[in-house]
């Protein structure tokens, strides 16, 4: 496979073949909790590909370097300095965002995707591809955590981003705002999704 | 060079480089960060005492060095005169940490225009009511020159039943403003008076 070949199905695969949460069982606790609308997925997703695409550049540059013993000591200084960064600047210019995702954001230091990721791929490929692969699992944790976000906030709360879809005789599914519709939300998608991919015959990709 | 040698310099080095990038973002954005938490936390707070909107009383901060912590007022002015002073405090002792209060005094009259609570983690239900307004609407009108006490102390506030320690904090809090007005009344005119001079 040439390069740019492998480059651009790296891309694709972080949107369907291990899209987390559903394909990479990785980062639930953030999925469940704070998804409760549509605007704190978007924002805690963003946040999430932010860390993720930098700390796989970064971790990936330095791969020869780290010495293998002390790798996730240094692994974990990287991430966490860039989750601060985010905070500061989620602090700074999305500050309702910020008191919304509360502990969810100084938590992305030890989300098991950013760390996956850095052990899982970014230590054994170039920065170029590393990033790619930062890029793809953020996006599509961003577009699953909108999602799940998108029907909970909807058939939970009758609004979407904050703005009211169903009239007043909308009587919300309280249910699906609480803990236990985010485990219902993602057990159906995740069903739906395999549902799916057995349909079309595909082969589950776990790495 | 050996490995041990290689691996404490190695990881020296990153978490040296990633504190002075931290330092950096901190030094940078530290002063909007300021600014934002006045806007969301104290704002709505400010609002309720001075009746403008949070943007319009927010400029108007001076902050008062004393011995133990800095302390942020706000005032408002009617005319030439500085009307209303918004001073916050610390209420020590709620049954969830501090609270963080503001305490609105009248100059003009020398009477207090109500607390407002800016921050707490009271127990909900009990001593979260703190934030109703039956509870904080007792100190409208109160002199400021006689310290505050629950009625239960033969003062004239009555507690939240079930939150005495969140009631206590609160009066505690604004003892503590009233006492700070006393001793540095001047200064804090004086510090108006210099930012004035400022713009």
């Amino acid at each position: 496979m040439s390069k740019t070949q492998h480059i651009g199905a790296t891309l694709k695969a972080g949107l369907w073949q291990r899209i987390p949460p559903f394909r990479l069982v990785l980062g639930l606790c953030p999925s469940l909790a704070i998804t409760t609308s549509a605007e704190n997925g978007l924002g805690m997703g963003l946040a999430l590909a932010f860390v993720v695409t930098l700390s796989n550049g970064i971790i990936s540059s330095l791969r020869n370097v780290i010495p293998g013993k002390v790798r996730i000591a240094s692994y974990i200084v990287i991430i966490a300095t860039l989750v601060s960064i985010v905070e500061i600047v989620m602090k700074a210019f999305f500050f309702p965002l910020s008191e919304q995702l509360g502990i969810y954001i100084p938590l992305i230091v030890v989300n098991c995707i950013v760390l996956g990721r850095a052990e899982g791929f970014a230590s054994k490929n170039p920065p170029l591809i590393s990033m790619a692969d930062g890029i793809s699992i953020g996006v599509g944790y961003t577009l699953s955590l909108t999602l799940i976000g998108s029907i909970r906030e909807l058939l939970g709360s009758g609004s979407w981003f904050g703005l009211r879809v169903f009239g007043e005789s909308f009587e919300p599914l309280a249910f699906l705002i609480l803990a236990p519709g985010a485990f219902i939300t993602i057990g159906i998608l995740l069903g739906l999704q395999n549902l799916f991919s057995r349909w079309r015959g595909e082969k589950f990709i776990q790495s | 060079m050996s490995e041990i040698v290689r691996m404490v310099v190695v990881l020296s080095l990153i978490a040296g480089i990633c504190s002075a990038v931290l330092t950096m973002a901190n030094q940078g954005l530290g002063p909007r960060i300021e600014q934002q938490t006045d806007l969301y936390v104290r704002g709505p707070a400010l609002e309720r005492l001075f009746n403008k909107p949070a943007t319009e009383v927010l400029p108007n901060k001076v902050t008062i060095e004393t011995d133990e912590a800095t302390i942020p007022v706000f005032f408002s002015r009617d005319g030439e005169t500085i009307s209303t002073l918004a001073i916050e405090a610390i209420g020590a002792g709620g049954y969830g940490g501090d609270l963080k209060l503001m305490v609105g005094i009248d100059l003009t009259t020398g009477r207090q225009i109500g607390i407002e609570v800016v921050q707490h983690s009271e127990t909900p239900g009990l001593g979260a009511r703190i934030e109703e307004v039956t509870f904080r609407r007792q100190w409208q009108d109160l002199p400021t020159d006689a310290p505050v006490a629950l009625a239960s102390d033969g003062g004239n506030i009555d507690g939240i039943s079930g939150a005495t320690s969140t009631s206590r904090a609160a009066v505690s809090g604004t003892n503590t403003v009233l006492t700070f007005l006393r001793n540095h009344n001047d200064d804090i005119l004086q510090q108006i008076a210099q930012r004035e001079e400022q713009i």
